[in-house]
């Protein structure tokens, strides 16, 4: 039988691990759906969500960016989706309260962030990273 | 008098004993921060073999796009040495041994002609280079028992920007690889360039067979791989520095421990002695001085 097995990954855990019949997701290239039996792929993720048609119901991840690779598993036609992810979670199990705070101290930040020198252009970056990270969550959890 | 010197030494056991407590603590907590430890680098095993796998794929795709990102260049003129060390001491040899083999690595690049430039995580790097008359241009602190992946998003990204802006040609980590409780060992890794790693011994083997599809094409995504791919690497250095730390001061610290022990028993030993020979003396003097009154009635 065809069948898709999709691991989430991320560098401190994995994340999920399951059987599905889908998985959608968006790279820079657009919005994609692999099924069981697609073509071996390697590819981008942009921030975004992340959807899987598990057996139990879809799952919905906010992944903030990371990579996919599709491939051929190790058994016979089932097909092996990997997410790596830095950053990932489910949309279920976001804190809204806090990506709030998380979101307006990034602001803040960002207000008052001078770019003189490169301590302040990695400080400035990583405030917008962590903006960019509050906003998909609130965005995801809506 | 010899009560004194049984005084003394009652004072010394103590001490011993209170450091001894002190080791003994220091044995458990990094005895339970092993395990702690152990289990992350266990979590961090498929991001971190993910990432190689899917930088091998594309890297073979598209060779020369490879070859522009990651071959070495022509010429290295600077390169840069993050050392990654602990920011506690009593832990054995572990910071030493990693500093020692940075330390060797700079005086070898050094005498090829090469500047190096020396950036530290931990707190112990920085005096140790600054006292042999290599400054460490940054330290990064705080966080080298218990790192997490923003902490190595921003070291790669403090590490990278010469990199990009072409002020180093070559970035260099060492680290301790932790292969097991029982065995570390210090090894000199380079980062940028990336090296392709090793074909990965995975337990389950996925090979692409035939045609794969990129999205977006293999430049691009090789350019969007390279910076994740250097955190990665140094987050599992860090885990892995981290693990190696604890086992390291286990061992220091339950060798403290039982030297502690010995030293309790010696001491005790000679003050029982002493307060044994003070006792006889004060038995003779009595006896002596009983001895005298009678035989001068």
């Amino acid at each position: 039988m065809a069948t898709l097995r999709v691991e989430i990954v991320s560098p401190e855990a994995a994340l999920w691990a399951g059987e599905a019949t889908a998985f959608i997701a968006r790279s820079s290239e657009g919005f994609f759906t692999i099924l069981p039996e697609h073509t071996d792929t390697v590819g981008d993720l942009v921030p975004g969500v992340v959807r899987v048609e598990a057996a139990e119901g879809e799952m919905a991840f906010a992944v903030h960016g990371g990579f996919f690779q599709c491939v051929h598993g190790p058994s016979d036609g089932e097909t092996l989706v990997t997410v790596l992810a830095g950053v990932a979670e489910l949309v279920t199990s976001i804190d809204v309260p806090r990506a709030q705070a998380a979101k307006e101290a990034a602001e803040a930040v960002l207000g008052v962030a001078t770019r003189d020198d490169q301590s302040d252009e990695t400080a400035h970056q990583m405030a917008l990273d962590a903006l960019g990270r509050a906003e998909l969550r609130l965005a995801a959890a809506k | 008098m010899a009560g004194g010197q049984e005084r003394i030494l009652r004072q010394r056991i103590k001490t011993v004993l209170a450091t001894r407590k002190i080791t003994k603590a220091m044995e458990l907590i990094a005895a339970s921060q092993i395990a702690r430890s152990q289990a992350r680098i266990i979590a961090n095993r498929p991001y971190r073999l993910g990432m190689q796998r899917i930088l091998i794929e594309a890297a073979s795709a598209d060779p020369a796009a490879a070859k522009k990102l990651l071959a070495a260049p022509d010429k290295v003129a600077t390169s840069l040495v993050l050392v990654i060390t602990g920011d506690r001491g009593l832990s054995g040899a572990y910071n030493a041994s990693v500093m020692r083999a940075g330390e060797r690595l700079v005086t070898s690049l050094r005498t090829e002609g090469t500047d190096a430039r020396l950036v530290a995580v931990g707190k112990k790097a920085a005096a140790f280079y600054r006292f042999r008359g290599m400054p460490v241009e940054r330290s990064f602190v705080g966080f080298a028992d218990r790192p997490t992946f923003s902490d190595a998003q921003f070291i790669a990204a403090t590490i990278a920007a010469p990199y990009v802006n072409d002020e180093v040609q070559q970035i260099v980590m060492v680290s301790t690889r932790f292969h097991s409780a029982g065995s570390q060992s210090v090894t000199v890794q380079q980062l940028l360039p990336l090296e392709m790693p090793e074909p990965v011994i995975d337990d389950q083997p996925q090979k692409l067979e035939g045609y794969t599809e990129f999205e977006p094409e293999v430049a691009k995504l090789l350019e969007k791989l390279a910076p994740r791919a250097l955190e990665s690497e140094i987050f599992s250095a860090l885990l892995e520095g981290a693990a190696s730390f604890h086992v390291s001061q286990q061992r220091a610290m339950a060798a403290a421990t039982d030297n502690a022990d010995e030293l309790g028993q010696n001491l005790s030993r000679i003050m029982n002695r002493a307060r044994q020979d003070s006792i006889t003396t004060e038995i003779m003097e009595i006896v002596g001085g009983a001895e005298a009154l009678r035989s001068g009635k």
